[in-house]
């Protein structure tokens, strides 16, 4: 015999070994106890075949096939068992948990009341209320729960789900106190720190159950996920790799579990073929397919897949109010962008939230939204260490910085951004342009400031005709006004007037005109750029010209400068 | 007096955020258009400072209180009580308001204060001490006769992309069946309640039970068949792997000879030269010549040293084991082309499934 080649042949070769050894008909209790659920139920039905019959046949097949995760055979089962004369009123509790699984929650509810009273009934009863968020049934159902441990691990799940994951711990970490053996609540455990972004933390706890059951799909996956959050998406595939090879080719549980997160942990590849028929059957396949859309820009798709969604999860607020802010920019439509503001505000308020990394952020959305720009940048200078070289983050942390007139550091900030798309933007660049007019004056060194203001003209230029770059025009020539710097507030009036008549342009051009003619009789502007002045002048009809132009003349006359 | 003017319209805009506060609502989307003149409010500080440094800072205190801070770090902080309604009386009011502020011309604080305004900005005072004719000094009057705008940008969130959200899946709520014998499983307890990774083939298993227990009843399974094959080398290996395991561990066929028969390897040994050399030139007989089925039996044994008794199953089991031999002597596999087995008889049934199709 071969040394075993890979998983299944060495699961395999141990069946034979067994099998060679006893050389009897292999025992239904072996394949349960080591959860080979196939190998029972194939059993099972060999026997039913060859006419060897036992007790309750058929009841054992739907186990099998239940904690296969095959829930709707076993709902069809089940189902078929009703029907039947004879049949043991629990089965209807049996089918409403195999409903339950299937998402039929109505319909498991209505199964579940069928059967007799009992503490599955109860459990069951209980999480339906939670899915249907009846608080009133909840708390009923919560009080029928008995101090025993499955009732009370029910109850740490619904904590789970309902995100109150310290409750859950407490009631995990007391049963652990009394027994220890029971291994799988670490797993729990593990589960709920990971919920917390206690990642190391939960890494721990799981190596208590991995150390007793390597090739746990449950436990693997959570340390793939747990990678992901503490590494990166390759350290994380690299885990999930490992689950899928030592997994046999007859497995499929958690089957969708796994291409959903080979999708998260390579960064989105693949997400349009693997993640939209997953939409229903894993909670995350839809928010992850938002953020897809949203990383391509494709806001419509993202605000469609979304819309309809109740948020509960502060992940779920996040998407929303993100999907909002960026759609309500986009069509500036205030009602989207007040959403964003309010679900921004409650993630980023809410105790659970309030100190994590997208907590921060929401907060500093929720700011910049209502223009706060002070609280802006207390937010994003709590969280700027995790994002240097984000283009996202540093345009809206440039602006906000821009806004309250740090136009040194906003610039520095500006000009890290990479992103094309961005540094297209009217936004962008008109902030830009404002960040280089202030810039640097300080230093009161003239080339400076017209280097300053030099690279904000031929951001200009570099612009094609629009309306963004006559916005443009306007803010370099008022800003170079008020800073003094006449020399391309002229050029820039200049321009503004050639394309639009506008009286208000010919003040400006005016005062920045003779603005340089008195820099140069400071001695702080070269003498020859008088020409350019009068040239400028000239292109004016307004009579004022004349009156000035002669002045100016007069005065290089007297002073001997060439014209 | 112009100055004034200009002053008043600081004022406002000492509050440059002010809309900004429940705003976020209705304001948020700034929906500015630069118009001229229009939007004064913004009026900075630096504008204040351009006009006249001394004013603006004065004003600055009166105007607001909250503003303690020294205007460098430009007080943010909105009326959170005033909304948008200040905002838009702001225009309507300006003259009032101005008429109120330009009054108070106090000391300026903000002198020392070098962060309110853009240093540097431009002042008029810089060049009084220019020696300029009247008619040169009147000139310059245009310089502050225009006054610049201040232009609101627009502001544009790019919100945050959260990653990617991995799925680790439900928590173990404990809504599962028992087991029907009513003993404890323990499942989710001493081990999560999952299925094991190494689940058996159910075909495979099917078919060393019906090996095992001897019913070959299995005949309603269906072929097992497998997509993408290419892409699935993995799972082809393992299943010729364990298909073939299961026909080597199948009992080898033993059949008791009632009388000698010759030792295998015997007659394996090679043929004479000379017998050897006429097989090139002669064919051995095939099925088609004329005799009966025993007969050709007889002959073929008879060629092949293989004695035949009363029986000639006893003898044509020699010979298909001779076959068998040959077959799958390493020596021979190069030599002979390869051939098919044809199943045995037993096994017809579960012939069929130890085939695997690939799609």
């Amino acid at each position: 015999m071969k040394p075993a080649v890979g998983g299944e042949t060495s699961a395999s070769s141990n069946e034979k070994k067994r099998k060679n050894k006893t050389k009897k008909t292999p025992k239904l209790e072996d394949y349960l106890n080591q959860r080979d659920y196939l190998g029972a139920l194939t059993l099972l039905e060999f026997q039913r075949n060859g006419g060897v019959s036992v007790d309750h046949e058929d009841l054992w097949i739907v186990y099998c096939a239940f904690h296969l995760g095959d829930h709707k055979r076993s709902m069809e089962e089940y189902k078929a068992m009703t029907l039947k004369p004879d049949c043991p009123v629990d089965v209807w509790v049996y089918l409403g948990c195999a409903l339950f699984f299937l998402g039929l929650y109505k319909e498991a509810e209505e199964a579940a009341l069928k059967g007799s009273k009992c503490q599955i009934q109860n459990r069951l009863l209980f999480h339906l209320a939670h899915k249907f968020n009846d608080e009133k049934k909840l708390m009923g159902f919560h009080q029928n729960l008995e101090d025993v441990t499955e009732d009370q691990l029910s109850l740490a799940s619904i904590h789970y789900m309902r995100s109150h994951y310290q409750e859950a711990i407490d009631i995990y970490k007391r049963i652990l106190l009394q027994n220890r053996e029971l291994l799988a609540l670490n797993v729990y455990v593990a589960l709920c720190y990971y919920k917390m972004d206690y990642y190391d933390v939960s890494q721990e706890v799981l190596a208590v159950y991995l150390q007793s059951i390597p090739d746990s799909t449950i436990a693997l996956n959570l340390k793939a996920c747990n990678h992901f959050r503490l590494y990166n998406g390759k350290a994380a595939e690299t885990e999930l790799k490992n689950l899928i090879d030592i997994s046999s080719s007859s497995f499929q549980f958690a089957k969708e579990l796994i291409q959903h997160n080979l999708v998260v942990f390579r960064g989105g590849e693949g997400a349009l073929q693997v993640l939209p028929p997953l939409i229903d059957v894993i909670p995350e396949a839809r928010l992850n397919l938002v953020i897809y859309y949203l990383r391509q820009d494709d806001i419509q798709e993202a605000y469609k897949l979304i819309k309809d969604l109740e948020p509960t999860t502060p992940q779920e607020y996040i998407l929303k109010g993100v999907v909002n802010a960026a759609l309500g920019q986009d069509i500036g439509s205030r009602d989207h962008l007040k959403i964003a503001q309010q679900f921004f505000q409650l993630v980023g308020g809410s105790a659970s939230e309030c100190d994590t990394i997208p907590g921060r952020q929401c907060m500093a959305a929720c700011f910049f939204l209502l223009k706060q720009f002070e609280d802006v940048l207390i937010y994003l200078n709590s969280v700027k260490s995790y994002f240097y070289n984000d283009d996202t983050f540093n345009f809206d942390y440039a602006q906000a910085k821009a806004a309250l007139g740090n136009y040194r550091e906003a610039e520095e900030v500006f000009l890290l951004i990479q992103n094309e798309k961005i540094k297209g933007d009217y936004v962008y660049l008109s902030w830009l342009a404002r960040c280089c007019r202030f810039n640097n004056v300080s230093l009161n060194l003239k080339d400076i400031m017209n280097q300053k203001a030099r690279q904000a003209w031929e951001l200009y230029l570099r612009m094609e005709t629009s309306s963004d770059s006559f916005s443009i025009l306007q803010l370099i020539a008022n800003d170079c006004y008020k800073m003094g710097q006449f020399y391309y507030a002229a050029k820039a009036f200049d321009a503004l007037e050639r394309l639009d008549q506008n009286p208000e342009y010919w003040e400006g051009k005016r005062g920045a005109c003779v603005g340089i003619f008195q820099l140069i009789l400071a001695g702080r502007e070269s003498r020859e750029t008088l020409k350019e002045v009068l040239a400028m002048l000239k292109n004016s009809g307004n009579p004022q010209v004349e009156y000035i132009i002669r002045i100016m003349k007069k005065w290089a006359k007297d002073n001997r400068v060439l014209l | 007096m112009e100055r004034s003017g200009r002053q008043k319209i600081q004022l406002t805009s000492n509050q440059p955020y002010d809309e900004s506060f429940d705003v976020n609502a209705d304001d948020a989307d700034s929906v500015h258009t630069p118009t001229p003149r229009q939007i004064v409010s913004r009026r900075t500080e630096r504008q204040k400072q351009s006009t006249m440094a001394s004013y603006t800072g004065s004003k600055l205190e009166d105007d607001t209180k909250r503003k303690k801070e020294p205007p460098g770090s430009r007080g943010t902080k909105e009326n959170e009580d005033d909304d948008e309604e200040e905002e838009e009386e702001e225009d309507d009011d300006e003259d009032d308001d101005d008429d109120d502020d330009s009054d108070d011309t106090e000391s300026d604080e903000e002198e020392g204060e070098p962060g309110s305004a853009p240093e540097g900005a431009y002042d008029p005072a810089d060049y009084d001490h220019l020696p300029v004719t009247a008619e040169i000094k009147e000139v310059f009057q245009y310089i502050t006769r225009y006054t610049p705008q201040t232009i609101d940008l627009d502001h544009k969130l790019k919100p945050f992309i959260p990653d990617f959200i991995p799925a680790v899946g439900d928590i173990d709520a404990f809504l599962k069946v028992p087991r029907p014998d009513g003993k404890p499983d323990n499942l989710g307890l001493l081990v999560l309640d999952e299925p094991c990774t190494k689940q058996s083939d159910p075909t495979v298993l099917s078919l060393w039970l019906s090996e095992n227990s001897k019913q070959h009843n299995v005949t309603e399974m269906k072929v097992k068949s497998i997509e993408n094959p290419e892409r699935n080398l993995k799972a082809i290996d393992n299943w010729i792997e364990s298909i073939s395991e299961l026909h080597r561990s199948k009992p080898p066929a033993t059949v008791h000879y009632t009388r000698a028969m010759p030792d295998i390897d015997s007659l394996m040994q090679e043929w004479p030269s000379d017998f050897e050399e006429l097989l090139g030139k002669v064919n051995l007989p095939t099925a088609d010549i004329d005799c009966s089925l025993a007969e050709y039996v007889d002959i073929i044994c008879g060629i092949l040293d293989i004695p035949v008794y009363k029986n000639r199953i006893h003898s044509l089991h020699v010979l298909f084991t001779l076959y068998s031999e040959f077959k799958n002597s390493q020596h021979f596999k190069s030599v002979e082309g390869q051939k098919s087995d044809t199943p045995s008889a037993s096994h017809i049934a579960t012939a069929e499934l130890d085939r695997l199709t690939l799609d």
